[in-house]
Order: structure tokens, then sequence, then C-alpha cells
């Protein structure tokens, strides 16, 4: 029980972490393999703050999401300004992530350099996961709702058109990574205090693209299907231990496929709402009269 | 003083590298317009295919390099026929080929860890092959080598864009596509060459730093900084591509050898940084703006 | 720039590479007026369009918009300044609703933060009931509401086209810059819309640039045309007057020969 506990806490984690690249790339159409750095911001700062500063947990956690949603910005004002081509974004992004990489293996004080911090103490449990994702799904999906996430869908689909009509184009898009980077900076902390240790190494590109993949498979402009697909996600390594090493390879291969043959991922577009949830009840025949009449 | 020539002539090796690297991340640009993000792995395949080539016995070493090289140059091409061109005749979001190109990379690069292992391995070939002393400066001939075949290659290169039908064929892809295949030029060669040659210089590439590191199924990182260079120099041009990638690889050896190898990567990311803030149309004032 | 001068041009030159698509090019727009600009194809129309919104830069000259200078502006700063225009080819967004596209011109600038956004409180609430409130009404000026749900990219051609000006509408512009709306029109179509053109012409007051090469339609609606060739102004009149002007007839005539040798 305890282990399934553990799994789905790595599997919570991973969501929030979705949630932010849910905005960036689902949303507003950012593309970005180096948010791992952002998170290796979080983890480090809110593991940091408590083992150091006696920080209040919770409080670390924000302060490492913020400290990331902070670097974030130099970034978002560098490359996302005007109306410069998100290759300039990418290639940013992708030098960030090694960047912090590097500094924080290159750096022993404190941070312990390659060789990594461990000792931090078990904070993170399930029900702290829990909580912090009910709160998450709420947010994105009000932002999503909102006339902000309305704008970063036009700036996604028809950017020229967006900015033609008036939308701050550079705005919406340095918004939507400083709340990526947010998302992903807290579920940093949260891992930090899952693992109890923390090394350069699992910041690497390769994380980074672990958190694109959620999108990739769940799809773009829906928060439940990438929501799905990362808790799916979590749960695959552990049930396919034997293929495990396969895993990587796996996600190259259907980054691809879908990209291909369904581009949209496996929900794309489509939100899982109350009416499905009424119709599939409705199906097995749970459904009570008293919602009979809502669903039609 | 001798200290810095020495530094500088290494420096100029190392960014003739740079701009090998950068030419064909940006050759693919300016005629796809897109960033072809799987260029690593083309690297990574020319140096495992040029280790293999150089153990097999029956292989005398130049047919083993060229044989490298031309898998390189036919990897690429192959990524780009089955992975690129379905979206590309689809006229996909830029958003859709970068994440094809991420998935590209990831799948080779891991299925080299899985397959053949991450550990780090020599190059079957003499590591130094002795130095050229000019004065009190010792040249590696290594070195000496990775200049001129780079220089030699993108020689050869821009003959055959400048003075050849075929390469005039390419550059006129550069400005529209469409346009291009209603005036006759067939764009899905055209692709196959851009994708074969930008394939060939990452094998060139490859080789060389596998010989000078190792082989690993990480060269291909090295691509960033082709990447890096193309922005100083100016995203999409290949003369930007060729002084950037010279001036990084210079700048980045100085850093390297008088400040601390350390801080070498970080310097040049910083660099990108700067560029991007200051002057991101790069050296030779490429328009930074999306497409309309 | 007179009182009731909404849009000035002066000496406006744009240069692609080495080719100049706008030639020193002057013009006056008054507040109010419907202003047709034809001339061949390629003659720089549309990158007039462009310019004046900020999507190629000027080499030189000035284009003034209510006593602000444009060139230099970035386009979503033009766009809120009170300026929107439409495209040759439609640039609806095909996946969003009807409704949804013409919402998006009333909070391009959203009317609360993202915080509030966040929060969902009730002043987001019903700032999104009044922003759908108001879409709506734009709608049915169109005559569009029933297909308020569907996604625009299912509309027909012309439909497609009627959302395009409503959402442009919606934008309560001050100036109107229509890119060929009838392109693709069959005669019937063209009637409905230049009778749509005069009907928001009246009912709104906008001061209306139409770019088009149905002359019935630029006859029907507009007092004064411009005729532009190779990026200079070569006439400009009522459309009487234009069409019996030897120059624009040679100009015209050089297209289609140069076409058809």
């Amino acid at each position: 029980m305890r282990y399934l506990l553990g799994v789905a806490s790595v599997a919570g984690i991973s969501m929030l972490a979705t949630m932010g690249m849910v905005i960036l790339t689902g949303y507003t159409g950012l593309f970005s393999v180096g948010h791992a750095g952002f998170m290796a911001i979080g983890a480090y700062t809110s593991a940091i703050l408590v083992m150091r500063f006696n920080v209040p947990f919770l409080l670390a956690l924000v302060a490492g999401g913020l400290l990331a949603t902070l670097c974030s910005l130099l970034i978002g004002h560098t490359s996302l300004r005007g109306r410069m081509r998100g290759d300039y974004f990418a290639i940013a992004m992708l030098g960030f992530g090694e960047s912090i990489r590097l500094i924080l293996a290159n750096t022993k004080p404190v941070i312990g350099g390659a060789m990594g911090l461990p000792g931090i103490p078990q904070k993170t449990t399930f029900w702290h996961v829990l909580v912090i994702d009910i709160i998450a799904l709420i947010l994105v999906r009000n932002y999503v709702k909102s006339q902000w996430g309305r704008n970063s869908i036009a700036v996604r689909e028809q950017e020229v058109a967006a900015m033609m009509m008036g939308v701050d184009v550079a705005k919406v898009k340095i918004w939507a990574l400083a709340i990526s980077a947010f998302f992903v900076g807290c579920s940093g902390g949260l891992w930090a205090f899952f693992m109890t240790y923390l090394q350069p190494a699992q910041f690497s590109q390769t994380r980074s693209s672990d958190l694109l993949a959620s999108v990739v498979f769940g799809g773009m402009n829906s928060i439940t299907g990438p929501a799905i697909a990362s808790f799916f996600l979590a749960f695959v390594p552990e049930l396919l231990r034997e293929v495990a090493k396969w895993r990587l390879v796996a996600y190259g291969a259907v980054f691809v496929i879908i990209m291909i043959v369904r581009p949209q991922g496996l929900f794309g577009y489509k939100d899982i709402g109350f009416e499905h949830i009424n119709k599939i009840l409705g199906k097995l025949g749970l459904k009570r009269r008293r919602y009979a009449d809502v669903s039609q | 003083m001798d200290r810095f020539a020495q530094q500088a002539v290494t420096g100029l090796s190392i960014g003739s590298i740079y701009a090998l690297l950068a030419v064909g991340y940006a050759l693919i640009f300016s005629i796809f317009n897109f960033s072809n993000f799987a260029f690593g792995s083309s690297m990574m395949i020319g140096a495992y295919a040029a280790y293999y080539a150089l153990k097999s016995p029956s292989i005398p070493t130049w047919a083993a390099i060229i044989l490298s090289l031309l898998i390189g140059a036919a990897s690429s091409a192959i990524i780009e026929r089955v992975a690129y061109r379905p979206l590309r005749v689809r006229n996909s979001p830029k958003l859709f080929l970068m994440i094809t190109a991420i998935g590209v990379n990831l799948l080779l690069v891991q299925s080299v860890v899985v397959v053949i292992g991450g550990e780090y391995r020599a190059l079957p070939l003499p590591s130094r092959l002795g130095v050229i002393s000019l004065g009190r400066v010792n040249i590696a001939i290594n070195d000496l080598l990775a200049a001129a075949v780079s220089g030699v290659s993108l020689l050869a290169l821009w003959t055959f864009l400048e003075k050849t039908r075929l390469g005039r064929a390419i550059r006129a892809c550069s400005y529209d596509m469409s346009t291009a295949s209603l005036m006759g030029i067939p764009v899905d060669l055209i692709a196959f060459l851009v994708f074969a040659i930008s394939g060939f210089l990452a094998a060139v590439s490859g080789v060389f730093c596998a010989q000078k590191y190792a082989v690993s199924p990480y060269v291909g990182d090295i691509s960033n900084k082709a990447f890096i260079a193309s922005v100083l120099g100016g995203l999409g041009s290949l003369p930007g591509a060729v002084v950037g990638g010279l001036l990084l690889g210079f700048v980045e050896t100085m850093i390297s050898g008088f400040v601390s190898s350390l801080y070498r990567d970080l310097f040049s990311y910083s660099l990108l940084v700067i560029a991007l803030v200051f002057f991101p149309q790069g050296m030779f004032g490429k328009d930074v703006r999306e497409s309309l | 720039m007179l009182a009731n001068e909404v849009l000035v041009i002066d000496g406006l030159v744009v240069q692609f590479g080495g080719l100049r698509a706008i030639d020193d090019f002057s013009l006056s727009l008054t507040e109010g007026e419907l202003l047709g600009l034809i001339g061949p194809n390629g003659s720089g129309k549309t990158t007039l369009f462009n310019a004046t919104t900020g999507v190629v830069p000027a080499a030189a000259g000035s284009i003034r918009f209510k006593d602000t200078e444009l060139i230099g502006l970035p386009s979503n700063k033009i766009a809120t300044l009170g300026i929107s225009r439409t495209f040759q080819n439609i640039r609806i967004f095909p996946r969003m609703t009807v409704l949804q596209n013409v919402a998006l011109a009333i909070h391009r600038i959203p009317l609360y933060s993202v915080w509030e956004a966040f929060l969902r409180t009730k002043k987001v609430v019903e700032a999104d009931r009044k922003v759908e409130a108001e879409a709506y009404e734009f709608l049915e000026a169109l005559g569009l509401q029933d297909y308020a749900k569907r996604e625009a990219g299912t509309l027909p051609y012309g439909l497609q086209r009627k959302v395009e000006i409503a959402r442009a509408l919606a934008t309560r512009p001050s100036l109107l810059l229509l890119d060929e709306p009838a392109a693709g029109m069959n005669d019937q179509e063209c009637v409905q819309l230049q009778e749509l053109i005069q009907e928001i012409h009246d009912k709104y007051k906008l001061s209306t640039i139409l770019i088009e090469h149905h002359m019935t339609v630029v006859a029907a609606v507009c007092k004064r045309v411009v005729v532009l060739n190779l990026g200079k102004m070569l006439a400009q009149g009522s459309v009487r007057d234009v069409q019996s002007d030897p120059r624009v007839i040679q100009a015209y005539l050089g297209e289609r020969r140069s076409r058809y040798a």
C-alpha cells in the first residue's frame, strides 16, 4: 500500500509539472526542452531553505517556485519579445536547462556539486501531492476558461492574426512561461522532499523531454488529457520493469508517430467534464435519475 | 604570448568544427524554416559508424572514414523522409516539427544507450597524430586537420551552392517552397540533398569530436553550440554560421584556457543570452520575426 | 493634420530588398470616408495595409493616424489604437467557435488580471458574461447568431468572411481596412457584400479603406477611389472618372498584356 502511495505521489508530482507544460505548450504553443532547469531551481532552493534556514515546508516550496519564475522572466523577456520566432525561445531554453545543470554540477558548497545533495527530510506525503494537484487543476482550468486562456489559444493557433487583432502576444507568452516555471518549480520542490536526495543528473534534457511527453501524449488544448497521460506515464515504468530501459526510446518513437498520425494527442481539444462522466455512468446503468435531465 | 598563440590555434580548430555544425544546422533552417533539433543524432551516428568501421579489420582507414560520413549523411536524409516530410507536406505548425525533432533525437540517442551502451569509447585512431612546431608554438596535427577538413568542406559547399544549377535551385527554395515546386523544382529531391549535406557535415564534426573527446551517445550535445553560433551569426545565414562558429570556438577556448574550463559551456550560454538581448538578428542581420 | 482627417500618409516608401513596393505614396482620408483602393495585381495595395498595420517596416515617409505616428509601432499597439483589418486569405481561428472568434476581438486586452483569472472571481465571471453578450450583439448585427457555437472553420467561405468582418467590427475600430473581402465570391454574394459594407459604414460611421478587384462593389459603395500602380498613386477621383482615365486603362491593360504574353 505504501508502495502504491509512493508511486501515486510521483505521478502526482509529475502531474503538477504537467499542468505547467499544459499552459505553456498545450495552450500557448511554446516549445521548451529546458524546463528541467526550473524544476532543479525549485528543488534545490526549497531543499536548502528548509535544511539550512528552517523555512517551513510549504513556504519553501512556494519560494522555490517563485525563484524559478524569476529566472523565467529573464528568458522570457530576451527571447519572447517582439515577434521573435519560436526557435530563439527553444534554443534559449535548451541553453538554460543545460546551464542550470552545469552550475549545479560545478558548485560544491551548499549544493554539493555533481555528487548531489543528500539527506533532505522526507516531507512530501501523498496528501500534500493530492491537495496541491487539485488546487493546480482548478487554477489551470480557470486560466484556460478565462480571457487570458482564450488569448493564449489564439496565439497558439495563429500568432500573427492574434497580434494584428491587438493581442499583446509577447505578454501572453511571457505570462505562460512564468506560470509554467512556477508550477514546474513547485513540483521540483515536492520532488526533492520525496526523493530525499538531489543530483544535477536528475535534471537533464531527458527530464525536460519527460515533461513535454505528457502534453504530447495527452494532447494539445486539453487539461484532462495530459493529466491522465502524466499519471499513466508515471506508473508505466513500474509496471514494465523488464523493458524499463526502453522507455525513452519508446517515448521518442511515440513522439514521432503521434505527430504524424494524431498530432492532437489522445485527448486533444477535448476535456472530460461532467457531461461525459454522466454519459459513461448512464451507459453503465448507474446514472441516478436526478441527473437524467441534466445530461440531455 | 606563446600560450595565447597556442590557445588561439586550438580555438580556431574547435571553431572550425563549430562552423561546420552551424552551417549544417543553418542550411536546413534557411531552406525549410525550422530548427532540426535532431541534428546532433547525425553527429552521433557518424561517430559510431566510424568507430565500428575503423575497428573492422577488413576496411582500410580511409574507406572507413568515408563510409561513416556517408552513413551520417544517409541517416539525416532518412530522418527527413520518415519523420519530417509527412509534416512538411501538411504544412504542420512549427511546434509539431520541433516535437518530432526532439522525438527523433530521443529515439536515436537512447537506442544507442540501450543497445550499445553509454560508456565512453575511444575512436580507433591515433589520438595524437603528432605536432608541428612553428617557432615556439606547437600545433597538434589533429587540430590542423580539423580546420583543414572543415575549410575544404565549407568551400566545397559554397561552390556547390553558388556555381551549380542544383545548388542554385536549392537556394531558390529558401525563399518559398511552394513557389519553387510550382516552378518545377523537385522539392523532395532538394529535401533529400539538403538533409544529406547537413548530415554529412554533422558526421564530419562527429568523427572529429569523437576522436578529440570520446565516442559517446551524447556526442551530439555539442550541436547545442551550433545553435548558439547560428544565433550569433544570424539564424539562417550561412556565412553567419561560419563566422559565428569560428568566433564561438575561439572565444570559448580562450576563456577555457585563461579563466576556467569548468565555465566554458556556461560562458557560451551566457553569450547566447547577451546576443538575444542586444543583437538577436545576429552579425549578418537576419529577420528575427515569425514569418507571415 | 486637418481636424477631420483620420489618416494621413505622407511620402511613404516601402522597400523589399531592391524592390520599391511603395514608392513615395501620399494619401489623406477624411473621417467617415469610404475610400476605394484599386490597382493591378502587385501594385502594392496589400503592402500599403501591411505598412499601416506595422507588418512591414517603412523605409521612409510617415503614416499618421489621428495625430499618432504609426511607423515603428508594433502591430498589436496599432490595432488597439483603433485600426482593424481583414485579410485576403481569411485569418479567422478555424478551431474556435464563431462566438469565440468575435469575443476574442473584445477581450484582446483582457478585462482582468491573470491573478483574478486564476481565482475566477465574481468580477471575472461577470466580465466573461458581458463579453459574450457583446459578441452576440455583433453576431446578430451580421446575421450570424445561428452559427454562434459552430466551429468557425466548418462554415462556408462566404460566412467565414462575415465572421472575419464581425470580428474586425468587434474591436470597435475608428479605421477599417478591408482587403479584398469579395475575393472568391460570385455576383450574388458580391451584391450581398456591398450591401453589408454600406450598412456597416452607415451604421458605425467607420472610416474605411476598401481594396477590391470587383468593380461593381467599389462603384456601389465608394465615392472616391485611389488607383495604385507599381507602388505609386496613379489617379484618384470618382469611380467613373478613374475608369475613363487613359493612364489607368493603360495600367490594367499592361497587366493583361504581360499576363498573356
